[in-house]
Parts: C-alpha cells; sequence; structure tokens
C-alpha cells in the first residue's frame, strides 16, 4: 500500500516538473510583453495607425503582444488604466484635463491628431460663416456634454454671442434634424461623418460648407495616447516600445506609397463604409494627423494643451487649473526618435 | 407601506454606495473612477434641484405612460380574455409583439415623432404594457370556477360580473403587476431619453456619462430609485383601498 502511494506521489511530482518544463519553455519561445490599448472610438480610419501597428507586425517587432479595444461613448480608456484593464488608451484633452482635476494619475505620451477634426458642417447655399457672428440667429447642433459644446460655447463666447442670439440644439447620432433643415450647422467629425453626411446633401444638389474652429483661433485638443503614471514609473521601457512601434505605424499607414496597405486593411475592419468614402477619409485624416511633412506625428502641442485646459477652466468644467503640462510626457516621443 | 419601501430603498442603496467606497479605498482609485464622499456631496449641492426637477419630469411621463398602459392591457385582456377567434388573436398578437426589443424600435420612433414628449411617453406606454396585459390576459381567461358555477347555472352572470369576481380573486396578483410595472415605465422613460430625449433625467445621465462624471450619476439613481419608491408605495396604499372597499364588510351584510 505505502509502496503504491509512493509511486502516485512521484508520478505526480513528474508530471508537475513537466509542466513547468514545458511552461518555461513556453514563455522563452515567446517573449512578449502583453498589454491593451483601448480606442477612444470604434475601427474606423481614425485609428488606421493603431490597427496598421498591430496588423503589420510593428508591435510584434518591439517585442509587444498588444490587443486593441474599440471604444465608444460607454468606453473610458482613462478609467481602464487605472482599473487595470488596460495599459494604454487614447483620450481627448478634454477627458484627460478632466480626469486629472479629479486626482486620475493619467500621463499623456504622444498626441495623434495635431489638428482637431471636429467641425460643423452647413448648407452653403443657405448660409455662410466667415465670421463667428455669422451664427446669430442661427440654429446651432451641439451635443449636450460633448466636447463640441465647449468647444462652441467658446467660440460664441470670443464674439460675446450669448444664448439669445443662437438657438442651441441638443444633437444625437441622427442626423434627421439637420437633413429636414431645423438646424443649420451641426457637429461632424470633417474627416469620418463630415464626408458621408456631405455626399448626401451633394446627392440632393446641395452646397456644403465646415466651420473650423481652428479657422477661428480655438485650438481644442483632440485624439492622445495615454498611460498610467505607474506604468510609466514602473515599466518605462514597455512604454516606450510602444510609443516607437505605434508612431512608425501611423508614419507608415500615411504614406503614400503605403496607401494600398492602409486601404486593405480598413477593408477588413471597417466593413460598412464603401472604399471610395474609406479612401477619401483616409486622406482627409492624414491632413490632420500629419498636416505639414515638418510635422511629426505624436508631436505634443503643449500651447494647445494649455488653451483647452483655460477654456474649460472658464467655462468652469474644472474647479480649479490643473497645471497641465504635469500630465504631459513627451520624453518617451523624444527617445522614439 | 410606504414609509417600508423608502426604507428598503434607503438600505440597498446605502450598501451599494458603501460597497462603492469599499472598492475605491481598497484600491486606492482616483474620483475620476470612484467619487470620494467629499466629492459626491460637493456634486450633489451643485445639482440636486436640477436633478430633482427633471426626475419629476420623467416620473410624470412614466406615471403617464403607466396609467395609459394599464388602462389599454385591461381592455385588451378583457377582450382577449374570452375563447373567441378575437380573443386568440389579440393573445398571439400580444406575444408577437413582445418579441420586439423596444430598444431596437426606439430610434425609429424618435424619428417620426421628434425627440419630444410623445416618443418618451410611447416609449414608456409600450416596455410597461406588455407585462400588465399578458398578466390581465391570464387573470381575466382563468375562470374561478366555484364561483361562477353559481351564477351561470342561476343564469346571472354578466360578462361585468364575470370580470368582477376574476379580478377580485387576483387582486393581490393585479396590484402587484401594477406596482412592479411602474418600475418598467420609469426604466422605460429613462431609457427612451437616455436614446434621444432632449429632457427628463435619462437625459441628464447621458450628459453626465459623456463628462464621465459618476457622482453626477449617482445622484440621479438616488432621486429616481427615491421617485420609484414613493410611487410604487402609493401604488401599493391605492390597491390596499381599493381591496378594502370590496371587501365584504364583518358581519356579512352587503
Amino acid at each position: 500500500m505505502a509502496k503504491t502511494a509512493k509511486t502516485y506521489c512521484g508520478l505526480a511530482g513528474l508530471c508537475v516538473f513537466i509542466l513547468i518544463v514545458c511552461s518555461s519553455i513556453a514563455m522563452a519561445a515567446d517573449p512578449s510583453v502583453e498589454v491593451t490599448y483601448r480606442l477612444k472610438w470604434l475601427f474606423n480610419t481614425s485609428v488606421v495607425g493603431d490597427l496598421y501597428a498591430k496588423d503589420y507586425g510593428f508591435f510584434d517587432k518591439a517585442g509587444l503582444s498588444v490587443t486593441i479595444k474599440e471604444g465608444g461613448p460607454e468606453r473610458d480608456a482613462i478609467k481602464e488604466l487605472e482599473l487595470g484593464y488596460a495599459q494604454f488608451g487614447v483620450a481627448s484633452a478634454d477627458q484627460v484635463i478632466r480626469a486629472r482635476s479629479k486626482g486620475a494619475p493619467v500621463v499623456v505620451i504622444a498626441q495623434l491628431f495635431q489638428v482637431n477634426p471636429l467641425q460643423w458642417i452647413y448648407r452653403a447655399d443657405t448660409m455662410t460663416v466667415k465670421n463667428i457672428s455669422d451664427l446669430k440667429g442661427r440654429t446651432v447642433g451641439i451635443t449636450y456634454g460633448g466636447n463640441d459644446e465647449t468647444i462652441m460655447r467658446t467660440l460664441l463666447a470670443k464674439e460675446n454671442i450669448t444664448e439669445q442670439d443662437v438657438k442651441l440644439f441638443s444633437v444625437r447620432y441622427d442626423y434627421t434634424p439637420f437633413y429636414q433643415k431645423k438646424v443649420d450647422i451641426w457637429p461632424v467629425y470633417r474627416n469620418s461623418q463630415g464626408i458621408t453626411v456631405g455626399d448626401k446633401l451633394r446627392a440632393e444638389g446641395e452646397e456644403i460648407g465646415f466651420l473650423d474652429p481652428a479657422g477661428f483661433g480655438v485650438k481644442f485638443v483632440a485624439n492622445s495616447v495615454v498611460t498610467s503614471e505607474k506604468m510609466l514609473k514602473e515599466r518605462p521601457e514597455v512604454v516606450k516600445a510602444f510609443v516607437t512601434a505605434l508612431i512608425q505605424a501611423w508614419e507608415a499607414s500615411l504614406s503614400p506609397e503605403n496607401e494600398q496597405k492602409a486601404l486593405k486593411l480598413l477593408e477588413k475592419y471597417d466593413k460598412d463604409t464603401t472604399a471610395d468614402v474609406r479612401k477619401r477619409q483616409l486622406a482627409l485624416t492624414a491632413g490632420f494627423v500629419k498636416p505639414s511633412p515638418g510635422v511629426r506625428i505624436g508631436t505634443i502641442d503643449l500651447s494647445a494643451w494649455k488653451q483647452t485646459e483655460d477654456i474649460m477652466l472658464k467655462l468652469k468644467q474644472i474647479p480649479e487649473p490643473v497645471k497641465v503640462e504635469k500630465a504631459i510626457n513627451s520624453s518617451m516621443m523624444e527617445k522614439s526618435k | 407601506m410606504l414609509h417600508r419601501r423608502l426604507y428598503q430603498f434607503l438600505i440597498i442603496y446605502s450598501l451599494g454606495l458603501s460597497g462603492l467606497f469599499l472598492i475605491k479605498y481598497t484600491l486606492n482609485l482616483s474620483n475620476y473612477v470612484i467619487p470620494g464622499p467629499a466629492n459626491l456631496w460637493a456634486t450633489c449641492r451643485e445639482v440636486w434641484l436640477r436633478y430633482f426637477f427633471d426626475t419629476g419630469d420623467t416620473l410624470a411621463v412614466a406615471i403617464i405612460g403607466h396609467i395609459t398602459s394599464t388602462c389599454l392591457a385591461i381592455f385588451v385582456g378583457i377582450v382577449g380574455r374570452q375563447a373567441t377567434w378575437v380573443g386568440s388573436f389579440v393573445k398571439v398578437a400580444a406575444y408577437n409583439v413582445q418579441a420586439y426589443p423596444i430598444v431596437a424600435l426606439a430610434p425609429i420612433i424618435f424619428i417620426l415623432l421628434g425627440d419630444g414628449f410623445i416618443s418618451r411617453l410611447l416609449i414608456a406606454a409600450m416596455i410597461c404594457y406588455f407585462p400588465i396585459l399578458l398578466s390581465v390576459l391570464g387573470i381575466m381567461a382563468e375562470p374561478v370556477v366555484d364561483i361562477e358555477h353559481f351564477y351561470r347555472i342561476t343564469g346571472r352572470m354578466r360578462w361585468q360580473l364575470e370580470i368582477k369576481i376574476r379580478a377580485f380573486e387576483n387582486m393581490n396578483k393585479l396590484i402587484t403587476v401594477i406596482a412592479g410595472s411602474a418600475t418598467l415605465a420609469m426604466a422605460g422613460t429613462i431609457v427612451a431619453e437616455f436614446i434621444a430625449a432632449n429632457a427628463g433625467i435619462g437625459y441628464s445621465i447621458r450628459i453626465a456619462l459623456y463628462q464621465s462624471d459618476l457622482s453626477k450619476i449617482l445622484i440621479a439613481l438616488f432621486l429616481i430609485g427615491l421617485s420609484l419608491s414613493v410611487y410604487q408605495g402609493l401604488l401599493e396604499f391605492s390597491g390596499y383601498l381599493a381591496k378594502k372597499k370590496w371587501e365584504v364588510p364583518k358581519g356579512g351584510i352587503v
């Protein structure tokens, strides 16, 4: 009986040993670091560089195994960083500043969009917006609580236009009120809905125009790559590898010689958009991410961040200054050169 | 009845909030993820009045929707109780229409009717209508054999009497279903406001969600729970009064 027990114990020990050896071999064969990257929105042209990094092996080469997760209105990358569900994420400047004002240990490591693609579309044959004062008497669409509300209120405040001078209309994802001409000017992302909504209006023989806040001096920072202070402190080599791979992939994805590769990738991830629209979206996205050849993708525009903070402070969206420069870490971008 | 509803809600809310604080302090999370008590209090002072009126707005729509759907469900339930072709058709239609998720229909309703009062009312009524209808159909189609037999063999049975007997015998069930469906009416109104309306507490929750402000959402949840507890408590009390009025007085004299 004792001999049988000893035999069983010996066999169990051998099994455990084999398991340990096998798992060690497996780990040695796959040394990549696993991280999760939470995007701000769904897979579309605005995230072409992120998808490019994953599908064309930029992350693999950097020794990273990255899981890219789609975002959405109910997703918040900053909260996921803090809860440990993600190590990297994409967030807009207003999200970062709001989070910092509530003590969230979030750090910006790269700024993907140098120009905010958020603009307002209007029918150019019925109105024109050469000055913000042209909005007087018009019905202006805004998403209450969204960053377009902040931007529009800033634009109106710059010209001392009050809510009595314009009619603000609460917008959602349904464009019917705009198509029905109940609303004169509607917020869109220029590189996505701007194209599709514009096409529909042109098909009806209408001329379209866009109000670009940047043209009136309002630089409100859009999508940026964020991580946690803990990640930056404890695993700087991973952060550096991630930023380097990501920026290289964005550069490659927007390079004219890789256009077909980028479009093929978008065809895989964004099946609901037609090939023609995807192509035009890619061209416009390139202009927002890399507005001129001299601009390096990912560059953090500190003055724009400070302006964003000032705007939020003026509109009482944060109770006191957060000193946004403390939330920005350009060193990873510098090292990734 | 009412006070029991209220203190039960307060216990549940306090337990939920304590659980959140426990997670916050155990995991050392910032106010951005889970607001602390001070942050919650500051937000409460800032928004409670506005949210109070928003909740009142939502509750008003929910009550109107609830009453409408209850009346309609009782009417259809009475028609559908009969073992005739029409009765059977109404039952089948009721079961089939319930299969469509209202969240999928809501955008169509908002496109057709706009994002005002009517759309919210319709969605609230639609969400609580079917559960009430199915219960009413079940109750009204089930004969109370012991009592109804007497009236049938004496030739005194009329349809009004039949309904009265069945309703009285199942009063507790009816009250429970109607009070329970109040929650659905409120939830339906909030969902409608969240999806597309431009008023009410559901709309405020959506804005708070855009701003990732959990403290505002927690305050909204408190007001929703409080108002719903009051409404449900009042419904139960009304049911209790109705039942008492129908009961045979002591001594057996009608």
